[in-house]
């Protein structure tokens, strides 16, 4: 067994969810929900960023300056590197989407061509 | 002005970790955005986007603030402020859940331990049931509302409730998340020095964090908080008695209390009337009058009729009812206090509307995070619809019992 389902079994949990049906403020389909996902990433963002903040405080408690390091760091080319390959890497994940979106166009997809090989695949092929 | 209030500890708050505390504090900072930075965009594009449009298509202004809704809600910026705002609303009370979620087992067992030791009462009727306007949907959209419990001797909500409520008003409710009981108690001190109540009842207490202050300013009144949230009053007992105050709690509905006639020299509550009903709330008039001495007080500390403000104030604050599940929110605005008095009992000429100024005031300097500029910022601001407190005070509505009893025919 797991030991989540064994704290489901031997212990209360909270409500998560308020009863009453939840307003939409958008006119398009999923944006509701789109944008509580964007709020709840923000959210982490802002925990990591204070996570970060006390790690340079408890490291300057101890004598040592992280954050002033972190100021004066001088990156060298192996550490720019890294960085950059990092930052087009994340940059490839937010945008995947819409890299989609130019590979479907590249290929020739299409909504209609799609269904038509479901319809084919499910009733023909 | 940056909101760094921080909520004073005591034996029966939830602990936070780093991150939690670190997820807590983003949701209430989040929550200030929208008030001080979102909110204000509203005004111009009411003015100049969306009353003009509906005069372009009803061929008159806009009303009310059921004219002025019907506009907004179509408008992009309303529909982003609307969905932050609850969006907000969602996060602050699912990072203090989360949080209680983690520890709930030892939030029971402390709680257990800290009544068991406590002198004051703790009743809780079995088979008691809430009223359906408290169950029927949670208000705030607090998971569980006030009433669910999850296991024998549960707690939970009334934890959920003491931090959140804390973070949802961003501190402007005080260190001991106190400060509508203690704005009350400072007003009765200031205005009523030779008022010495031998017995206080406060209604709809929830987790007795209002109650408290009235114990400390009457050490010697004997002191009851009910609600119908029996989690609350658990969570409640628990807590007075952690911090070292012998009150009493019990699980009661405020429209119709177990206390004999005459009982109490001080009824109050604090933002207990919004929260009932428009068959309910004129019952709790009438209940607080019959448990009243003569010469008796009945204070309610709520937030200011419809008829004080303009219709768009009106829509930002229905805001509420419509997106925080608090069905009752717009309604009671609307109704005659003054009449639902005196058909209870009182004067017409012995009940008053008064402001009782915000106690965070009384904190400057006195407590870490609440500095004397930001306590003063808070006395000082005018009235602005969204805020927890608006206009750095809270409305109450105050009746004093007749000292003679009219007689029946």
């Amino acid at each position: 067994m797991t030991g989540a389902q064994d704290m489901t079994q031997e212990r209360p949990h909270v409500i998560r969810h308020a009863r009453g049906k939840r307003p939409e403020f958008y006119d398009t389909p999923g944006l509701d929900q789109a944008m509580a996902m964007i709020m709840t990433l923000a959210n982490e963002l802002s925990v990591l960023r204070d996570r970060l903040d006390s790690a340079e405080r408890v490291a300057k408690a101890s004598g040592l300056d992280l954050a002033a390091g972190i100021e004066t760091l001088e990156l060298d080319q192996a550490a720019l590197e890294e960085r950059e390959a990092r930052r087009q890497d994340f940059l490839r994940r937010l945008f995947y989407l819409q890299l989609k979106d130019a590979d479907e166009a590249a290929q020739a997809h299409t909504a209609e061509g799609f269904n038509q090989t479901i319809a084919d695949i499910a009733l023909q092929d | 002005m940056l909101n760094t209030f921080q909520q004073a500890d005591h034996p029966i708050l939830p602990k936070a970790t780093a991150d939690e505390a670190a997820r807590q504090e983003f949701a209430k900072s989040f929550k200030g955005f929208i008030q001080s930075t979102l909110l204000p965009g509203l005004t111009p594009v009411y003015q100049t986007r969306v009353a003009k449009k509906f005069e372009r298509t009803h061929g008159r202004p806009p009303a009310d603030r059921r004219d002025i809704r019907s506009g907004m809600v179509e408008d992009i910026y309303f529909q982003h402020y609307a969905a932050a705002n609850r969006i907000a609303q969602e996060l602050l009370w699912e990072s203090v859940n989360g949080s209680i979620d983690r520890q709930l087992p030892d939030l029971i067992a402390k709680a257990r331990e800290l009544s068991a030791a406590a002198k004051a009462q703790l009743v809780i009727p079995e088979g008691f049931t809430p009223p359906r306007y408290v169950t029927a949907l949670d208000i705030h959209c607090m998971p569980g509302g006030y009433c669910s419990e999850v296991c024998q001797d549960d707690v939970s909500v009334g934890a959920l409730y003491d931090r959140g409520v804390y973070l949802y008003a961003m501190g402007y409710t005080g260190p001991n998340n106190d400060d509508m009981g203690r704005s009350v108690v400072n007003y009765l001190k200031r205005h009523m020095p030779e008022f010495k109540p031998r017995r206080i009842l406060d209604m709809g207490c929830t987790v007795g964090h209002s109650t408290l202050p009235y114990k400390e300013l009457f050490p010697e009144a004997e002191v009851w908080g009910i609600d119908v949230g029996g989690p609350c009053v658990r969570y409640a007992h628990a807590r007075a008695a952690g911090m070292g105050l012998e009150v009493n709690y019990a699980q009661m509905n405020a429209e119709e209390t177990s206390f004999p006639d005459g009982h109490f020299d001080l009824v109050v509550s604090h933002i207990l009337l919004h929260e009932t009903s428009g068959k309910a709330m004129p019952k709790i008039f009438a209940e607080a009058h019959r448990v009243l001495a003569p010469g008796g007080l009945m204070i309610h500390a709520d937030l200011p009729p419809f008829d004080l403000m303009d219709p768009f104030t009106q829509f930002i604050l229905d805001n509420e009812t419509w997106y925080n599940n608090e069905p009752f929110w717009g309604a009671m605005r609307d109704m005659d206090q003054f009449a639902l008095a005196e058909k209870a009992g009182f004067d017409r000429a012995d009940v008053r509307f008064d402001t009782a100024p915000m106690a965070v005031m009384e904190f400057a300097a006195a407590a870490e995070g609440y500095s004397q500029e930001a306590s003063e910022a808070v006395a000082e601001r005018e009235f602005t619809a969204g805020e927890f407190a608006p206009g750095g005070g809270w409305e109450v509505l105050i009746a004093r019992k007749p000292m003679d009893r009219k007689m029946a025919a």
